[in-house]
């Protein structure tokens, strides 16, 4: 029930994000200063769910979403203010009063966060100002252009069938052995213990990654969610996924002696790492002091 | 000593095995000499399995030593020469009677050529060549045992260690084991034995009774009876079990 309240509980917070200003602002008579909108815009985001950083190249921000480092890139572009100042006079505007968000909608949630989090900053600017704008918001994703909710569902089901079955199946497996006597009768034989978790830990992994292979074809074929990046690198993740838990249910079996023992497990260990491993919620909308020790492979297939 | 070597199987001295405060087996010292079939009686929680899985190597002793055909118990050179036949069947119920043979064969090194011909062999012996490709699940409790022997069996040991082989196994089964292992007695395999069924102990060439991890008689059948002066094994049992710490060896 507490982990339940922990994992569904918080809102989405601590989302990495790059603002590149190259907003030059305009000269404001009433102030005799320059007008920068774009500097109030970003000092209006919200702090708590943002976690902004300053980039100054539209390129190597997109490439840190590209490369999963940010969630997105915020970029005014030279003459934002200038054209926001000439749109609001009603003149025309050569430029574009626009503010273009550069997201990885592999998170749908999140990044419906950032952009949420971009207009309320951008309205209670205009607030300030006393004035109404024409600033309009691109939403250019690098990622999952078009994603719904089940390109961000799917892969953390099929991370979690993958974690859930190689986990249970080496578990009850093990302790299965040292039930009906095998576990002795082999460890009483020339071959050594070491033999024993190795052979088990292929012959399972190799399971474990031809069940990932058919949910992997299952959800691009069947459900078609979205994989921009490469398909092999996302079985991968999942392989490798696969073979830390036939090691985890290997490691749990030690601690078993019976079927009825290991069934135990499932609450304990499954059911927490099911509700925070950000499958239905994602891990920015854990608190944070829970997140370092969250699976995050979850987010990993997600691209 | 050199002579002492040779003739004897399995060597125990000061063996003694603690799990917290509880002692399961208490300064155990054995003597059992190759070609016997030597039985360790004693009722359920006395220590016999504990003794056998420290023999096979599966526990470590908190203290004393154990020497198996002239080497410490559970090193690799003396498990090849071992057989062990757990209490529980210790098969893997989904592969036929060949295919548990053929990989339990594997495991001890066999070549292919060799597991076939010791598994014709034991499967005459064991009377079960008609179930050679049966699924172990479709058998009965009394034949998975004895596919369980021949697993023992396979790589030709020349020490048996089994542990209650006989429980849950009807009289008529119990009296072909018995068969068997003297059979295998009179092939020079030397049989150490677990049962808590005193009167299996007869077909024992030698006894040893436990009660609480200490060996409070051992001798042949006969000598115990005699020792404690009763006419049955069960009485004997009771009546040196009742002596508290007094200890006979005959």
């Amino acid at each position: 029930m507490f982990i339940f309240g922990v994992a569904f509980s918080g809102n989405v917070e601590d989302v990495k994000v790059i603002v590149v200003n190259s907003d030059e602002g305009v000269y404001d008579p009433r102030s005799n200063g320059t007008l920068n909108l774009s500097e109030m815009i970003t000092s209006n985001l919200d702090r708590d769910t943002l976690n902004i950083q300053c980039g100054s190249d539209e390129e190597a921000a997109t490439k840190s979403v590209e490369d999963g480092k940010a969630w997105a890139a915020i970029i005014f572009p030279q003459h934002f203010t200038q054209d926001v100042m000439m749109k609001m006079q009603g003149g025309p505007s050569p430029g574009n009063a626009a503010i273009t968000i550069r997201a990885d909608k592999g998170n749908v949630n999140i990044a419906t966060a950032v952009i949420n989090s971009v207009a309320e900053a951008m309205m209670e600017t205009m607030d300030e100002i006393g004035k109404e704008t024409p600033i309009s918001i691109v939403d250019s994703p690098v990622y999952g252009e078009n994603a719904e909710f089940i390109d961000f569902f799917v892969p953390g089901i099929v991370a979690f069938a993958i974690f859930l079955l190689t986990t249970l199946l080496t578990l009850l497996s093990f302790v299965g052995e040292r039930t009906n006597g095998t576990l002795d009768r082999l460890l009483a034989s020339p071959i050594q213990g070491s033999e024993i978790v190795a052979g088990y830990a292929l012959a399972f992994s190799i399971i474990g990654m031809i069940q990932a292979a058919i949910l992997l074809s299952v959800g691009t074929l069947v459900f078609k969610i979205i994989i921009v990046g490469n398909p092999v690198l996302a079985f991968l993740v999942i392989a490798l996924l696969a073979i830390v838990s036939v090691s985890l249910g290997i490691l749990l079996s030690s601690a078993a002696k019976r079927e009825a023992q290991a069934v135990q497990f499932l609450p304990l260990i499954v059911l927490p790492t099911f509700l925070l491993a950000g499958i239905f919620w994602p891990i920015q909308a854990i608190p944070a002091f829970i997140r370092p020790a969250l699976v995050y492979n979850t987010a990993d297939l997600r691209c | 000593m050199e002579n002492d070597e040779r003739q004897i199987a399995v060597e125990t001295r000061q063996l003694t095995k603690r799990f917290g405060k509880f002692t399961a087996v208490d300064n155990l010292d054995l003597k059992i000499n190759r070609g016997e079939i030597y039985g360790l009686l004693g009722p359920n929680g006395s220590g016999k399995t504990t003794t056998i899985k420290i023999l096979c190597g599966l526990m470590k002793a908190t203290s004393g030593e154990a020497i198996i055909l002239g080497g410490k118990a559970g090193g690799s050179s003396i498990v090849s020469r071992t057989g062990y036949m757990p209490q529980e069947t210790a098969l893997y119920l989904d592969l036929t009677v060949h295919e548990n043979i053929e990989l339990f064969g594997e495991i001890y090194g066999m070549a292919r050529t060799a597991i076939s011909k010791a598994e014709k062999e034991l499967l005459k012996f064991i009377e079960l060549e008609k179930w050679r490709n049966s699924t172990v699940a479709n058998l009965s409790g009394g034949m998975r045992h004895r596919v369980s022997l021949i697993c023992s069996l396979l790589h030709n040991p020349d020490l048996l260690l089994l542990d209650e082989p006989t429980v849950g196994v009807d009289p008529e089964l119990r009296a072909s084991f018995w068969d068997y292992f003297n059979a295998l007695r009179a092939r020079g395999i030397t049989i150490i034995i677990t049962t808590h069924y005193m009167d299996e102990a007869h077909h024992c060439s030698k006894i040893g009774l436990l009660r609480e991890g200490s060996l409070i008689a051992e001798g042949t059948p006969e000598d115990v009876t005699t020792l404690a002066g009763t006419k049955s094994l069960e009485d004997a049992f009771l009546v040196l079990a009742g002596r508290g710490t007094g200890r006979g060896i005959c």
